[in-house]
């Protein structure tokens, strides 16, 4: 079990600087924060840019020492027994770092895993296995300056686990990468739980992403925890509110009166917008409940031409905006 | 014209910006130079330094300090030039000079802009160097009061061209580094920086008229320490005028080749 | 740690290889060079051969150019190696893989030393190929002392690896290599008997030439090479170069571990 109690960090950056004066600025990144991790799970923690994510995985890695509160994973303290820590866990990043380009990709791992002190029949074993799961057997002698990006993204991975880590840390695995990979990645990271029994704690600002592979999902904001829940029941709370844009090339005043007549009797909200040109109108209904057919049989009964019909899953920013205003009221 | 003058004010205000607070200028162009002049004085005790000593075919011993000095002097100011050359480089690298290159101002408007710009913001360093020479160290010979603009004068302009050499240089090579190891240290050593040419034999000789710290250096020191008249100092001068001549039409053939090199490879590396 | 420090030799070997440093090679070895010619230069025709009577009496012979050969060759082996040793932390992370060098529990004494031996392969090169051009100047070897002066050398290179280690937290605590060297190496040029005895150095400078290692590197090894003297005569020599690397390394790595912290929360990714 890794547990977080507590946290907080606090960075201090320097802002200005005048000949040899240096003023500093402090931003609290992570202000109190605790959750756990259990083998076999995991977990979501979503957020906008800015929010902590990252410092929060730093954390849980060593890399960063909070100012105040506890990490421990499996009894060890994250500052103090740090090493036994680092054994434990690793993390995989975003991006193009954390690779030595001249290397290849097997001199990579191999690298990386005698950092971890693993015995060499062990490693070279491990190595052919993981680039085959990565499905880099065939590029594991090339230098991964040669990689493509998804490349280089699977290489991290098997960085990741080189150490056959009991907890990942995956910060935004799936940025910039391709659609198909991004998938392939997923399913991937849910068989490490499920079937290897690891604690993964991902972040995201993809709530897909999240709703697809968590057990649990920690929203921070501004560095705090603005809501723990199971990614259903969130969706079902939280990101319940769908909108929906129908175009249409007109709309008289009897069609609208009587729209907004059923609309009433659900609850929802509507907008008008009309075109530049004027030449289609965009109604934008916001709704909890699932309306979409009602209103197409009303516009058909009214003699309307759908021109295009858009819905619109909820937006994270909307979503963590309607949460911090509510805890503020 | 209109255009050579305001990229040349544009590249001189940006230098200003990017050098003035820096703490680099303190080290570079203050404590390192000052250092390294000790220390170069230093490197003259193990040998005699008597009335009888060999070297008082080319200076008298009591005027060394003034001869390293003004060597310095005139080895910093041609220095600081290779710094503004070397930030040219990054900028290459970061994509902003192909920016610069997209625009129709005159190349060499360019490169000298940045040169005499980044001169300009250490010259108050090398005043302090003039006001020590001047209070400090014996052995100042002037034929009058002009000697002092002059030889200033005569410095300024051979540094300028100088450091507009190297940035057409630096602006289009792989690896500044090398370049700078090539020119660099040859110079301290073969344009008679801290030891007269006149000593040397004469294949090293040879290689200091290849750099154009020499010759300025020589009419300094003529000028200074041996209280030259104009006259004196005027074959020497027209010297030095064609050799700046030369390395103007050397940096504009480089910039020249280079150009028509980015517009068929699409890359600025010419060497 | 020891497997910590043959992956990193490895590693170290297999990049140099495939992209050799060669600009960096050629001009450790030409700023070797210039400082012995340029010794040559002011020896041979400017001054003829006439010393200053003190000198043999401060720098223990009477052979300038050996020495001056002997200073310049040593000063730039301890300067590539302190480059090289200082650098490789805030090279991972300009290139982007200090945190996943840091994300695992290694030895970081592992790794520097790893660091140090693969890039003697190297240094060690640049030292020989200025010492034959020194030779070809000049350089005496005719009282070489073999034995002493390889052990000299050898603790000179521990000498300069911990002096590394404080240079290399210094600098990653700055987050810059360029001032921060190059006012070290300056510093040395003049404060540790490169050129010219530190006897003519004034008193005032005596304590900066007492904390850099290479002062009594530099005098043991002059007394091995050019005077063919065993370890005996250079124990005091040996010993303050011992004390030197002995605090350099404790300081040193307690910097490093406390500097690293500080790089990581300076990471903006
Ligand atoms: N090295 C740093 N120095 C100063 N401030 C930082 C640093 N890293 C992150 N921050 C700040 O801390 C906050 C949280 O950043 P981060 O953890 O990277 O967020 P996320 O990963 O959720 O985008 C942000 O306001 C960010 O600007
Ligand atoms: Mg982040």
């Amino acid at each position: 079990m890794l547990i977080v109690d507590g946290v907080s960090k606090v960075y201090q950056s320097k802002v200005r600087e005048k000949l040899w004066k240096t003023t500093y600025k402090e931003v609290k990144a992570v202000e109190d924060l605790s959750f756990q991790i259990e083998p076999g799970k995991i977990i979501g923690l979503l957020g906008m840019n800015g929010a902590g994510k990252t410092t929060t995985i730093k954390m849980c890695t060593t890399l960063l020492e909070p100012n105040s509160g506890s990490i421990t994973v499996d009894g060890y303290d994250a500052v103090k027994d740090d090493r036994k820590v680092k054994s434990l866990v690793n993390m995989i990043a975003g991006g193009e770092r954390m690779l030595y380009w001249r290397l290849t990709g097997r001199e990579n791992l191999n690298y990386f895993g005698n950092l971890y002190g693993i015995k060499e029949a062990t490693l070279k074993q491990r190595i052919d296995l993981l680039l085959k799961e990565v499905g880099l057997e065939d590029a594991a002698d090339t230098p991964v300056e040669q990689y493509s990006k998804g490349m280089k993204q699977r290489l991290q991975i098997a960085r990741g686990l080189i150490n056959d880590p009991k907890y990942l840390f995956l910060d935004e695995p799936t940025l910039g990468l391709d659609a198909p990979i991004a998938k392939h990645l997923r399913s991937y990271v849910k068989t490490l739980a499920k079937e290897k029994n690891k604690g993964v704690l991902l972040t995201s600002h993809y709530i897909d992403e999240v709703e697809e592979l968590c057990d649990e999902v920690y929203i921070l904001d501004k560095g705090r925890l603005i809501l723990h829940d199971t990614p259903e029941r969130l969706t079902a709370s939280v990101f319940k509110e769908n909108s929906l844009h129908i175009w249409v090339p007109a709309l008289p005043n009897r069609t609208q009166k009587e729209l907004e007549k059923l609309l009433r009797t659900y609850h929802a909200k509507m907008e008008i917008k009309q075109s530049i040109d004027l030449e289609e109108i965009e109604i934008i209904i916001k709704t909890e409940q699932e309306i979409t057919s009602s209103v197409l049989a009303l516009l058909s009964n009214h003699q309307l031409t759908v021109l295009k019909l858009v819905v619109e899953q909820p937006k994270l920013e909307d979503a963590i905006l309607h949460l911090a205003e509510r805890r503020i009221g | 014209m209109i255009g050579w003058i305001r990229l040349f004010l544009a590249e001189l205000k940006k230098e200003h910006r990017n050098m003035f607070h820096s703490r680099l200028v303190y080290f570079s162009l203050l404590i390192w130079p000052v250092i390294g002049f000790i220390t170069s004085y230093y490197s003259f005790k193990p040998f005699s330094l008597n009335d009888n000593s060999p070297i008082t075919r080319f200076v008298p011993p009591d005027h060394l300090v003034l001869f390293l000095l003004t060597g310095y002097l005139a080895y910093l100011f041609f220095w600081s030039l290779v710094q503004s050359a070397w930030q040219m480089g990054y900028e290459r690298q970061s994509g902003t000079l192909e920016m610069i290159f997209l625009t129709p101002v005159h190349r060499l408007a360019l490169i000298y802009g940045r040169s005499f710009s980044s001169l300009l913001e250490s010259v108050w360093l090398f005043f302090t160097f003039v006001i020590m020479i001047l209070f400090i160290v014996e052995g100042i010979q002037v034929d009058g009061w002009w000697s002092f603009p002059f030889a200033f004068f005569i410095l300024f302009i051979s540094a300028v061209i100088w450091g507009g050499f190297l940035n057409a240089i630096f602006l289009f090579s792989r690896d500044a580094g090398f370049f700078y190891t090539i020119l660099d240290e040859p110079m301290l050593i073969f344009s008679g920086v801290r030891i007269p040419p006149l000593a040397f034999p004469i294949w090293a000789k040879g290689l200091a008229l290849f750099f154009p710290l020499t010759y300025t250096l020589h009419i300094i020191r003529m000028l200074v320490m041996e209280a030259a008249t104009f006259i004196e100092i005027l074959p020497s001068f027209t010297v030095l005028l064609v050799v700046l001549l030369v390395l103007i039409n050397i940096s504009a053939f480089v910039i020249k080749k280079a150009e028509n090199h980015m517009k068929q490879t699409g890359s600025m590396v010419l060497f | 740690m020891l497997q910590t420090a043959k992956a990193t030799f490895h590693r170290n070997m297999i990049s140099m290889i495939r992209a050799y440093p060669w600009s960096f090679f050629l001009s450790h070895i030409l700023s070797g060079i210039y400082t012995v010619l340029f010794a040559y230069f002011t020896y041979t025709y400017v001054f003829e051969g006439v010393l200053d009577s003190r000198f043999s009496n401060y720098a223990g012979t009477n052979d300038y150019l050996s020495y001056v050969f002997l200073g310049g060759a040593l000063f730039s082996f301890a300067v590539s190696t302190l480059m090289n040793v200082s650098r490789s932390l805030i090279t991972e992370q300009r290139e982007g893989t200090l945190e996943a060098l840091l994300l695992t529990p290694s030895s970081r004494k592992g790794y520097f030393l790893g660091n140090v031996t693969q890039q003697i392969t190297r240094t060690l090169l640049e030292f020989l190929i200025i010492l034959i051009f020194a030779f070809l100047l000049g350089l005496q070897f005719k009282h070489i002392h073999f034995l002493s002066a390889i052990f000299i050398w050898f603790c000179a290179v521990i000498g300069f690896f911990s002096q590394a280690l404080l240079l290399g937290s210094v600098m990653l605590y700055f987050r810059d290599t360029y001032i921060t060297q190059n006012t070290l190496f300056v510093t040395m040029a003049f404060v540790s008997g490169v050129t010219f005895p530190i006897g003519y150095l004034p008193e005032w400078v005596a304590p900066l030439s007492w904390m850099m290692p290479l002062t009594p590197a530099l005098e043991a090894f002059r007394h091995s090479v050019l005077e063919g003297q065993g370890l005996a005569a250079s124990g005091s020599q040996l010993l303050h170069l011992s004390f030197l690397s002995f605090l350099y390394l404790i300081v040193g790595s307690l910097g490093i571990k406390k500097t690293e912290k500080i790089v990581v929360e300076k990471i903006f990714s």
